[in-house]
């Protein structure tokens, strides 16, 4: 097999798994918009996340462009930051909240 | 040269399409489980197998160079970094869910 003919097989491949994994990713944010609560919401921006990172691989391989590793890396460090803040954000919002509902219930008894 | 070429086709795809498929089976656990817990028992260990199989296939095709070492510290970053944000939602989780005994199985106590 020449190394034309390979990548031309591998070409198709790939246009077929990058069509299933933009099915999944558009499966996610559904998941992300109707998650009951927070915290399902930052699980589902999580994987989001992931799954662009094996879109970018498998991007990387078909149009031979070695720079997208580096894209990726950052992608990583994003998602990961991304994380962090949302995490740390919503638990604040939820101590302040909690803080405003005991002062409430102690001016109701006194 | 030309046979070396048809297997490094026939495993870098195959390893692809597993990870894909690991995908697949993520986001249906994602989808079928409606507590967060649950659900993230899916998503943590599908996106480490999944970015695991799709990256070596993307190196294996790739063939070793500089850019194959790039995707392999990507990976080992990934893998740094996903069981800390998997950590940090699940004690967003513990510390914030007020019905968390209700959704958790006590075994022991009758």
């Amino acid at each position: 097999m020449s190394i034309d003919r390979f990548y031309e097989i591998y070409d198709k491949f790939a246009i077929v798994i990058l069509i299933i994994l933009g099915v999944i990713a558009v499966a996610c944010l559904i998941r992300a918009i109707s998650g009951p609560k927070a915290y399902d919401r930052i699980v589902a921006v999580n994987m989001l996340g992931t799954l662009t990172m094996a879109m970018i691989i498998v991007l990387l391989v078909k149009l031979r462009e070695g720079y997208l590793a580096d894209i990726c890396l950052i992608y990583a460090l994003i998602s990961f930051l991304a994380v962090i803040v949302l995490t740390k954000v919503y638990k604040g919002a939820y101590e302040a909240r909690k803080k405003k509902r005991e002062k409430e219930a102690r001016d109701g008894n006194s | 040269m030309e046979i070396l070429n048809l297997v490094r086709l026939i495993a870098g795809t195959l390893l692809i399409g597993i990870g894909v498929v690991v995908f697949i089976i993520e986001t249906i656990g994602v989808f079928r489980y409606k507590y967060t817990l649950d659900r993230m028992h899916f998503s943590g260990m599908g996106d480490t197998l999944g970015l695991l199989s799709l990256t070596a296939g993307a190196v294996i095709i790739n063939g070793i160079n500089f850019t194959g070492f790039k995707l392999v510290l990507v990976l080992v970053f990934f893998w740094f970094t996903s069981p800390v944000s998997s950590h940090l939602i699940s004690r967003l989780v513990t510390d914030t869910d007020e019905r968390l005994k209700d959704n958790c199985e006590e075994k022991g106590e009758q």
